[in-house]
């Protein structure tokens, strides 16, 4: 007993290097699970204070950008409104009916604004202000004015912080709008304006600047958001799918405003699958 | 002004420094220097080596908590500060260095040791960061360009940091 205290003595730098290097790997690999301790994130009230106040200096040489994409997107909400398209008296009547009877929300958008954001590393998240009090809870989905951006991931009182598309452990559900063909959106870690689709079978034809949009099969995004446009692809011989390489519709250097959506029907979804004996 | 004082304003300045301004300049896909670890570098000669842990730990977690990633800058820096001793005694001339200035420093152990110094840490913090921040990545072009451009990049900068900010022996 009294050699083994001597020797813990002796090499007490050592073990306590040790202690202290295994509960860091702890953190490392438990990060991996899918819920972590706020206070150890971007979320708690120092570190996001702290990106509050730069980003309130860093948002006024955006401003003009902000601009832009904000009159572009009411532009495009507009083109969408249902009294800008000529139908028939009598297909009019109907759609009004269904959607009267039949509506529900589904979705709800909630804006937020980006207090931190980077594109620089291969796991980088997005600091919003909008936390639990403020209705966000994890797996809601973070768009911008332009396209997906990520999906919550921890949530504190006032901020959270949601996995950027930009990361290496991201994998986004998508179909192309010209074949619908289903394959899922990664990234490779170099470029933030680009990214990859897999999954899409080689028999299947890829066009250029075809747009890839969320496949709504995830309980997180609504079908139909825009995630980029195909850039280009390569044929290998080996594999019997396409690599796609798609541009990003959100441009992630200068993300100032995003959308959390909430899926109101979540919990219902969820539980009917979770219902279903699996084999 | 008191050691204590002197790294207490180094920790704040360097983490600010990489926080603020080095994470947000974007060099290059492969390029994300770290200042920062310049913190433990810098920590005094007759510090304990359990008290070298603690800072290494403590200037790491701080750093993950902005950065969103817990326990990588942390483990890489706790490596280093356990490693610090060992490559100081290396390096060190017969007799050790003189302990009248308390810092390592190009002032208190010539360009060359300090250079040597600072080069081995880097890579050995870099190529620690950035194995824990590629896990499950499979593409090892990507993780050496990456860690052996960002780590010139760091070693880079530390060197001006030195050239700006040592004291010279004259005074």
């Amino acid at each position: 007993m009294r050699n083994l205290i001597i020797f813990i003595r002796r090499y007490f730098n050592f073990f306590l290097f040790l202690v202290i290097e295994i509960f860091c790997l702890v953190l490392v690999f438990r990060n991996n699970n899918y819920q972590r301790a706020t206070v150890l994130n971007s979320a708690n009230r120092v570190t996001a204070g702290l990106y509050k106040k730069y980003n309130a200096i860093q948002y006024y040489f955006h401003l003009k950008a902000i601009n832009d994409s904000l009159a572009v997107e009411n532009d495009r909400l507009r083109n969408q409104l249902l009294r800008d398209f000529r139908t028939a008296d009598t297909l009019a009547d109907q759609v009004k009916e269904i959607s009267d009877t039949a509506g529900r929300r589904k979705y709800l958008y909630m804006p937020a604004r980006v207090v931190n954001n980077s594109v620089n590393t291969l796991v980088n998240y997005i600091t919003i202000e909008r936390g639990s009090e403020e209705g966000v809870t994890p797996n809601m989905a973070v768009i911008s004015a332009t396209g997906v951006a990520g999906i919550v991931r921890s949530v504190s009182d006032h901020y959270a912080v949601a996995i950027s598309l930009l990361n290496k452990d991201s994998r986004i559900s998508a179909r192309l709008t010209r074949t619908g063909n289903f394959g899922s959106v990664r990234w490779n870690g170099r470029n933030p304006r680009y990214g990859t689709l897999t999954d899409i079978p080689r028999n299947v034809k890829v066009y250029k600047n075809d747009s890839v949009v969320t496949s709504g099969y995830s309980t997180i995004f609504p079908e139909g958001l825009l995630i980029g446009y195909v850039e280009g692809f390569t044929e290998q011989k080996s594999s019997n799918f396409h690599t796609i390489r798609i541009r990003f519709a959100t441009d992630f250097y200068r993300l100032q405003y995003v959308s959390v959506i909430r899926n109101l029907m979540s919990e219902e979804q969820k539980k009917l699958e979770a219902s279903v004996p699996h084999e | 002004m008191s050691s204590l004082m002197k790294n207490i304003i180094r920790f704040v300045l360097l983490l600010l420094l990489q926080v603020f301004v080095l994470n947000k300049v974007l060099i290059h896909e492969f390029v994300n220097p770290y200042l920062y670890l310049l913190f433990v570098l810098l920590l005094p000669f007759s510090m304990p080596r359990a008290a070298l842990l603690l800072c290494g730990l403590l200037m790491g977690l701080t750093l993950d908590m902005f950065m969103n990633t817990p326990g990588m800058h942390a483990a890489a820096c706790v490596l280093i500060a356990f490693l610090r001793p060992f490559i100081i005694n290396l390096l060190a001339p017969q007799g050790g260095f003189d302990l009248t200035q308390k810092d390592p420093s190009v002032t208190t152990m010539g360009w060359v040791p300090f250079t040597v110094y600072a080069t081995i840490l880097v890579l050995v913090h870099h190529i620690a960061y950035f194995a824990l921040e590629v896990y499950g990545f499979s593409n090892p072009l990507y993780f050496v360009l990456k860690t052996l451009l960002s780590a010139a990049v760091s070693l880079g900068l530390i060197l001006v940091f030195e050239m700006l900010f040592a004291v010279r022996p004259g005074k």
